[in-house]
């Protein structure tokens, strides 16, 4: 027997598993950059309107930090522009969570060795999550370029975009496949995966925010943009992608046939023989499992924050003379706001988002930890149901506000040394926490569903994504304004600007805890399933 | 006699499936009580609404006294659980989990939580990720047996164990057993069942369909019995309560009821009884007579566990 024997079976397999996500999932990738293509010619239809734009978007750190460098100013220039990195995070993520759930999640729940025991080989289940995954990327990369070179744009850059999503997707596809075989557990799994990836995005952010773009080539992700779609394509950027993603194949390939089923590469360490005396109550048992993630994402954020709280305040005001950006600032700041308050504030309000997922990740554990049958280990002890859901909400809640809590003191330290202001800090600080009542409503929404709705916990994630595609048509103006309105992320006032309003944070907090109390009274009332 | 357990009209259904259609049960306190049915059948979901996880649709349940899904907090201070399928935290090693189980109901006796861990032959430092099933599953017993507790409720426990730590398991049942706690122990092991329980309750479609001690539902079946004789029998057939007669040259074989047996020794006496053997009918020979034939009503076994 081969080693990829059965590889077509399970390929066949996943696609039946994923009838509904991979069209779903698809579809939306495959839209979403002709939509941003239509919604750019009918607000801009003439390239003197779009210029200012560009303009505006060259210069400001915070647009250059998530969106990249803006290589053409024409209509497919600047759709490339918008959905460049927003459309390689929904690829790469979507599938490397889709082949680590194939490979490493399958392996854990002891699937695998049911289809193992088959005649299927042993390196067949990385090989036909993988082969399936990067097909349908490559699938919808093609209708993208087919949709684009609708809206009539050029077919050599509708293509060139199509590529470098599609790369884009299959790159982190590939990273999810190396991920799964390294780590032991889908959860450590999916941890070390996406963190590569905010590596990546990071090393990318930093490298054009500050103008070091040898940085962003150090990174795929600056890679996909750089294939420069509508701005003189560069095919041989895509061919290093391309090369780059065989090499994780290869190197996934080589690791899964090296190692046993459900071992890692890493021997496991021993623990303790017994335990700490303060492990004794639920609360505790809940800190423990989720502290390594609230640790990680704290100290990611606070890098993230020193780095881009410098890169705004250092590179700004020499740059940022042309009166259209002076005036979109005053519009939203008033007449005296200051552009670097402007840019640390938007970038506050995009890397909220991200915060919340931490937040959503500690809320969903009640679901898991349900489904996995470990809550009944400790729901059949002395431990009602509310004490043991509020243990790992508390830590839900909790975290999100340590997370908040570092970006706001390093972006504002890193925002005071470079700008010789240090009485910024505590205003930096409070813009930052200002979100996290927006944060916890989506945590309320993470426990509402795990608590009332148990086998739709993961429609979670659906809300986040609907949200974020909500607020990025809005901002094209492409939404109807009371839509907006639900984005828990649109209450929040910009403190740097002195923005000043208690009212939409009490009523978002009240809302989080409305959804928070609603998810333990489901929870109190209902039987537990797996 | 008062009762640890007592279910009486028990009904559960998950969507179409009816998975407990009034069952009744009673488990004496200090008893041992075999809970023996196939999966599917209904044995985790009736442990599951006891442990008040789910809640009946119907029927009463009472447990230690209280009301298995009002009570459900204190009543857990009293007993413990050990699932057929034990998922352990990955990052926790199993002594974490020991201990951090047994302090949640109110503290672990470390003379007996060393003497377990040593006859379970356990490692305590590994983690949960990476111990093998049967491993997970000791984890899950030390925890229990070390717990000072009332009532114990084991669902399927051996799952995974080889037949050493089978034994060790056994022997550990019996001292609870000595130590006057009660015991309800789901299982389809039947020699399990055989050697540890007081009294059995067969459970078939989400009925209990055999209740008693394994006397008393002997009694009522047929011990099979095999003689060779000295003469060729004839006038055998046709004898009140004897079954399933065969006859080749002198060697005769028989199912019979109890209460036929004397006359049907008597009768193989006359004949020159040369060898004989009567075995009672096994625990598995009680089991397939309730499986065996049609479901009643003829419906499909429930997929519910």
């Amino acid at each position: 027997m081969g080693t990829l024997t059965g590889t077509g079976i399970l390929a066949r397999h996943i696609l039946r598993r994923d009838r509904l996500i991979l069209p779903l999932w698809g579809f939306l990738s495959a839209v979403y950059p002709m939509s941003i293509a239509n919604s750019t010619v009918a607000l801009y239809p003439t390239a003197d309107l779009l210029r200012p734009v560009a303009q505006e978007a060259m210069a400001n750190p915070a647009q250059l930090a998530t969106r990249g460098v803006v290589f053409d100013a024409g209509a497919g220039g600047m759709t490339a522009w918008t959905v460049g990195s927003s459309g390689a995070m929904l690829m790469g993520l979507v599938s490397m969570l889709l082949v680590i759930r194939h490979t490493r999640v399958d392996e854990e729940s002891g699937r695998s060795e049911l289809i193992g025991s088959g005649v299927v080989g042993r390196q067949a289940p990385p090989a036909a999550a993988l082969g399936v995954v990067c097909s349908v990327n490559l699938l919808i990369g093609a209708l993208m370029s087919v949709l684009l070179m609708g809206t009539g744009l050029p077919a050599a850059g509708s293509l060139a975009l199509g590529l470098a999503l599609a790369a884009a997707g299959c790159t982190f596809a590939a990273v999810g496949a190396v991920a799964a075989q390294v780590t032991e557990s889908a959860v450590s799994a999916r941890g070390l995966g996406v963190s590569v990836f905010i590596a990546f995005f990071l090393i990318r952010a930093v490298g054009d925010a500050s103008g070091a773009h040898w940085l962003s080539w150090l990174s795929p992700l600056g890679w996909t943009l750089n294939v420069r779609p509508f701005a003189g394509e560069r095919w041989w950027v895509a061919a290093l992608l391309l090369a780059f993603i065989a090499l994780l194949a290869v190197a996934a390939h080589m690791l899964s046939a090296r190692r046993d089923l459900a071992a890692g590469l890493l021997p496991p360490r021993l623990g303790p023989a017994a335990a700490a005396p303060g492990l004794r109550s639920p609360l505790a048992l809940a800190w423990r499992l989720h502290r390594g993630q609230v640790v990680a994402w704290t100290a990611g954020f606070a890098v993230a924050g020193l780095t881009l709280g410098g890169a705004v305040s250092g590179n700004l005001e020499g740059q940022l003379n042309s009166p259209q950006i002076m005036d979109m600032i005053a519009r939203v700041g008033g007449e005296d706001a200051r552009p670097a308050d402007f840019f640390l504030n938007f970038l506050l309000s995009m890397l909220a988002w991200i915060v919340a997922t931490s937040g959503m990740l500690s809320a969903l554990r009640l679901r898991s930890e349900e489904s996995a049958g470990r809550a009944d280990l400790v729901l059949v002890t002395p431990v009602s149901r509310v004490r043991w859901a509020l243990s790992h909400l508390v830590v839900a809640l909790a975290g999100p506000a340590l997370v908040l809590a570092a970006l706001g003191v390093t972006a504002g330290l890193g925002y005071s040394l470079t700008s010789g202001d240090i009485g910024k800090l505590p205003q930096v600080l409070a813009g930052a926490l200002a979100y996290l009542p927006a944060v916890w409503v989506m945590t309320g929404i993470a426990a509402a569903l795990a608590g009332l709705l148990p086998r739709f916990a993961m429609a979670a994630w659906g809300i986040w994504v609907g949200f974020i595609l909500i607020d990025v048509f809005g901002m094209l103006g492409q939404v109807n304004a009371n839509l907006l309105e639900i984005i828990p992320f649109v209450h929040i006032p910009w403190v740097l600007l002195g923005q000043m309003s208690p009212a939409p944070l009490a009523v978002l907090t009240a809302v989080a805890a409305a959804l928070t109390a609603a998810g333990v009274a489901g929870l109190r009332r209902r039987d537990l399933v797996a | 006699m008062t009762n640890a357990i007592s279910v009486s009209g028990l009904v559960k259904t998950f969507g179409r499936t009816r998975a407990l259609d009034g069952l009744d049960l009673t488990v004496g306190t200090g008893e041992v009580l075999g809970f023996l049915g196939p999966n599917g059948a209904g044995k985790s979901t009736t442990i599951r609404i006891l442990l008040g996880l789910m809640r009946a649709d119907s029927g009463k349940a009472s447990l230690l006294g209280g009301d298995p899904w009002a009570d459900a907090t204190d009543l857990h201070r009293r007993l413990a659980y050990v699932p057929g399928d034990v998922t352990l935290w990955p990052t926790l090693s199993g002594g974490e989990v020991i201990d951090l189980l047994g302090r949640l109901r109110g503290g672990i006796d470390p003379q007996r939580r060393a003497t377990l861990l040593e006859r379970f032959e356990l490692d305590p430092r590994k983690k949960g990720r990476a111990y093998s099933k049967g491993n997970r599953q000791k984890v899950a017993l030390v925890a229990a047996f070390a717990s000072d507790v009332e009532l114990l409720i084991l669902d399927e426990p051996t799952s995974g164990l080889d037949p050493l730590m089978e034994a060790v398991f056994r022997d550990s049942v019996a001292e609870e057993k000595a130590r006057g706690r009660t015991v309800l122990l789901s299982s389809h092991i039947l020699s399990e069942v055989e050697a540890l329980c007081d009294r059995v309750s067969i459970i078939r479609a989400g009925r209990i369909v055999e209740t008693g001690t394994l006397a008393e539902l002997r009694h009522l079946t047929r011990t099979s019995v095999t003689a060779e004789l000295a003469q060729t029998p004839d006038g055998l057939n046709g004898l009140p309560g004897v079954h399933d007669l065969s006859v080749v040259g002198n060697k005769v074989t028989c199912q019979v009821e109890p209460a036929h047996l004397d006359a049907l020794f008597g009768r193989l006496t006359a004949l020159g009884l040369r060898n004989v053997t009567a075995a009672p009918p096994t625990l598995e020979d009680l089991f397939m007579r309730h499986y065996r034939t049609a479901q009643p009503g003829g419906q499909r076994r429930n997929q519910v566990a």
